[in-house]
């Protein structure tokens, strides 16, 4: 009974918890004004919020084939949402004329 | 203060107010490439302006031509509207049980796995019974790619000799992603997943949901990345142009041939004797599985065809000698 709790109880966690980066993901998606910002704000709920989230459903669940289907998306996601990041952050470093505004960088 | 900072708060909710906006005000800086950049783009103009065919038109449109031109759409469209509208009023009403069509319904549910040896009842449906529908739609897939690359193709004939154009104008400050070893990385670790995956997608058409269109959009995709991973320099090697439209065209005869043979058999009441299989296993299903991966290479092939239309404006090597 007691692990059935605790289940319970990391379940609950892992997806307030996701819940939680999804939210402050949204709001600094929408409040900040520099690209780059934004990126760092919804990088956190494409990485922390899918995997707490995941883990959380991992856990609620059954051992079953479709946890193992579910950890593979992870591995995925934590693959490519951080490359297409670094690749967006990239153009915007290499194609803004005005970054010397809000960053500190050597004349192109 | 405190008031004020109230007052910020609700129209910061409200949207009247950011308070970045000091920040993301445009500068007054005069930048000398982008000024150069509208030199060209006026030249390109004006150029264009004193071509033959530009003369041509504006010719034709002198003579009255874009009052004919106007008026035929209308035609067309006022008979358009007409036959469509009258199709409907003919339409039995929903949720009427209409014999004619529950007819085939039924006998589609009940008889499609004996008939076609398909599992995926909608994959019987779209290659066997109708399969010439889906043969339709991938002439139209090959068509667009066609009418891409009569748009968008560029080689010595349709550019403006001496006018710069975009792909030429911004090749010094162009970002090339191949050179990146952590996109480098990710793909080569990503993008064999990603290929089994269209491939079993692809394979798996006639036992579970997928099939040809899915599947070849999933290796359409996976063949953009890999063109994005290791330049279209080392791509070219394979994907030519002319190794696409002999895929392509391989694809469609293939699947013309074999489904006019099927459908010219039925009709005259004949045996394909084309074994269906076991229902359930990969090789079942009869022709449903040959169809299934020319469709995916159709797919697949306009797909990339697409992308490397749109990026650099040619398809293989025959326009990488330009630049």
């Amino acid at each position: 009974m007691s692990m059935e709790w605790l289940r319970f109880w990391l379940v609950f966690i892992l997806i307030v918890g996701s819940l939680l980066g999804f939210t402050f993901s949204v709001i600094g998606f929408y409040r900040f004004g520099f690209l780059m910002n934004r990126l760092h704000a919804s990088g956190i709920g494409d990485t922390f919020g899918i995997l707490c989230m995941a883990l959380g459903l991992l856990l609620a669940q059954e051992p079953s084939l479709s946890m193992g289907k579910m950890a593979l998306a992870v591995i995925f996601l934590w693959f490519t949402s951080p490359t297409s990041s670094h690749f967006l952050c990239q153009v915007e470093f290499y194609t803004n004329p005005d970054l010397y505004r809000y960053v500190d960088r050597e004349a192109k | 203060m405190k008031q004020n900072l109230e007052k910020r708060l609700w129209k910061w909710l409200e949207g009247e107010w950011e308070p970045l906006d000091y920040l993301s005000e445009p500068a007054e800086v005069r930048d000398s490439s982008r000024e150069s950049l509208k030199e060209q783009k006026k030249h390109l103009r004006e150029s264009i302006d004193r071509m033959e065919h530009t003369q041509a038109v504006v010719r034709a449109e002198q003579k009255g031509f874009y009052a004919f031109y106007t008026l035929t759409a209308v035609i067309c469209c006022l008979v358009l509207i007409g036959v469509l509208l009258y199709s409907v009023a003919n339409v039995s009403e929903y949720g009427v049980e209409n014999p004619l069509t529950m007819e085939v319904v039924g006998r589609y549910v009940s008889r499609g796995l004996y008939e076609t040896g398909a599992v995926n009842v909608v994959s019987g449906m779209i290659l066997d019974y109708r399969a010439f529908d889906t043969l339709g739609e991938s002439h139209v897939l090959f068509t667009a790619l066609v009418c891409v690359l009569i748009l968008l193709h560029r080689d010595r004939k349709n550019m403006l000799p001496g006018v710069e154009d975009y792909y030429t104008v911004s090749r010094e400050n162009y970002y090339e992603l191949s050179g990146d070893p952590i996109l480098r990385t990710v793909g080569m670790v990503l993008l064999p997943c990603i290929f089994l995956y269209g491939i079993y997608v692809l394979l798996n058409g006639q036992n579970s949901p997928g099939g040809g269109f899915s599947g070849g959009t999933v290796m359409g995709s996976a063949l953009i990345i890999l063109s994005a991973c290791v330049g279209f320099a080392r791509t070219d090697r394979f994907f030519t142009r002319r190794m696409i439209t002999l895929v392509i065209f391989v694809s469609l005869a293939f699947y013309s041939l074999a489904k006019g043979y099927v459908f010219f058999m039925g009709a005259n009441g004949l045996e394909n004797h084309i074994p269906k299989g076991v229902p359930g296993t990969i090789l079942s299903g009869g022709l449903i599985l040959p169809l299934n991966i020319a469709v995916g290479m159709v797919v697949a092939c306009t797909m990339y065809g697409f992308y490397s239309l749109f990026k650099r404006g040619s398809i293989g090597e025959d326009g990488t000698s330009l630049d």
